[in-house]
């Protein structure tokens, strides 16, 4: 794993531990740093980064504290505070 | 390419334990604590002094800073490899393994001076080569 990834993976720990802290804006601001570092070296960011923050406003989601997730038929739907939605499907 | 001395200006420092050693301004001397925030010419360090922290931000030219990086047990002994090569080769970075501090448990203290880290956070990793020598 090359010194992007690991940064990546980082920010995302730091991401995590600031939103449980009720650290917000610094978790945007982890969160940020992440998508820019994985853009600049053209890394997909991994599947539960993606998951757990907001494409709309950048916050790190907690389900239960600042996102409402919610299960439809064949999807997931997140809804974050900013009020954006975001829809996975799942099996079963 | 684990979190190493070598790598370390190109890595993440957000999250590091890190000490000011040496500053242009004697009142951040001795500064202690964990980089928050990292900005293009700063890095805001939070310093919890008995319960209480407060964040206090340290331009990086004309400041020397010593990172403490815990190595993830699995590849302890290569990381021994790297830092003794590292002690012949660095100039800028002195490493002492320090069994007084922390338990001894694999920690390597780096030293660097603020001026290498001089570029935005997110462009480090591509500009700044492994090389000492810019
Ligand atoms: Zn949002």
């Amino acid at each position: 794993m090359d010194v992007a990834a690991e940064r990546i993976d980082r920010l995302h720990d730091l991401a995590r531990a600031a939103a449980a802290d009720g650290e917000d804006d610094r978790a945007r601001y982890y969160v940020r740093l992440a998508r820019r570092v994985a853009e600049r070296n053209r890394l997909e960011l991994p599947r539960t980064f993606r998951r757990f923050t907001c494409d709309s406003c950048d916050a790190y989601l907690r389900p239960g504290t600042n996102a409402r997730v919610r299960l439809q038929d064949g999807h997931v739907v997140v809804t974050c505070d900013c009020g954006s939605h975001a829809r996975y499907p799942y099996d079963g | 390419m684990a979190l190493t001395p070598e790598t370390l200006p190109r890595h993440e420092l957000n999250g590091l334990p890190v000490r000011v050693v040496d500053s242009d301004d004697d009142g951040r001397v001795g500064l202690e604590g964990r980089v928050v925030i990292e900005t293009t010419n700063t890095l805001s360090i939070e310093v919890r002094t008995d319960g209480e922290s407060r964040v206090v931000t340290v331009p990086k030219s004309g400041s020397t800073f010593e990172f403490a990086i815990t190595d993830e047990a699995a590849d302890s002994t290569k990381e021994s490899g790297t830092t003794s090569k590292l002690a012949d080769t660095q100039p800028g970075g002195t490493e002492r393994s320090a069994p007084s501090d922390s338990a001894g448990e694999g920690v390597a203290y780096v030293t660097v001076d603020g001026s290498r880290l001089l570029s935005r956070p997110a462009r480090r990793t591509e500009t700044n080569g492994d090389s000492p020598w810019q």
